[in-house]
């Protein structure tokens, strides 16, 4: 029990470190989380986000941040595999519309309409492979 | 010498015709090629799309 003094220090510490980490993170994808659940901001059949609603200065930086740096992990991806950018894009996009939009969530298919998740699955473009 | 480079000539395309089978497909053609090569593509990546997805979490909010 005489360590225990240190050892609490030491957790305290790092419960510290990770929560300041947590909190950071968690600004930053705050605001398109937020912009997420209330169904402004959607993913798109396309494989990048996009704006249902007209959105503040702030979030539409933060959107194109994260739309700039998905284009880069893309691009990396598309050289790897030799075939165009907007290929690993589209099938990003299946991806992204089959997983991971949520029940009340805004979507855009290819027919440039957007549209809001409901409990039946996601009508997807003919190309994606389910 | 010249005489007899015809007809063998003949009998050599006669065995080459041999050679090709043209043959009626079953079904109709598809024309729709477009999606056809998308398909395939997005096939080929599927799992790579997938991955990137798991792996690049703070590009993927949800």
């Amino acid at each position: 029990m005489t360590l225990s003094r240190k050892t609490l220090a030491l957790a305290g510490a790092a419960v510290l470190v990770v929560g300041a980490a947590g909190i950071a993170y968690a600004q930053s994808a705050g605001a398109v989380s937020a912009a997420l659940s209330s169904g402004e901001v959607g993913e798109q059949a396309d494989g990048y986000l996009g704006f249902r609603s007209t959105p503040s200065g702030e979030l539409r930086d933060e959107v194109d941040a994260i739309n700039i740096k998905r284009r880069d992990v893309y691009t990396k991806l598309a050289t790897q595999r030799g075939v165009t950018v907007r290929d690993v894009a589209v099938t990003v996009g299946c991806e992204t519309l089959q997983k991971r939009v949520a029940i009340g969530r805004s979507y855009l298919l290819t027919d440039g309409v957007w549209r809001t998740k409901d409990e039946d699955p996601i009508a997807l473009p003919d190309y994606c492979v389910q | 010498m010249k005489q007899a480079s015809l007809p063998l000539a003949l009998a050599a395309s006669a065995l080459l015709a041999g050679c090709v089978q043209i043959q009626a497909p079953d079904k109709p053609i598809e024309i729709n090629l477009n999606v056809n090569i998308k398909q395939e593509v997005v096939l080929t990546l599927k799992k790579d799309a997938e991955d990137l997805v798991n792996n690049n979490p703070e590009l993927f909010p949800q």
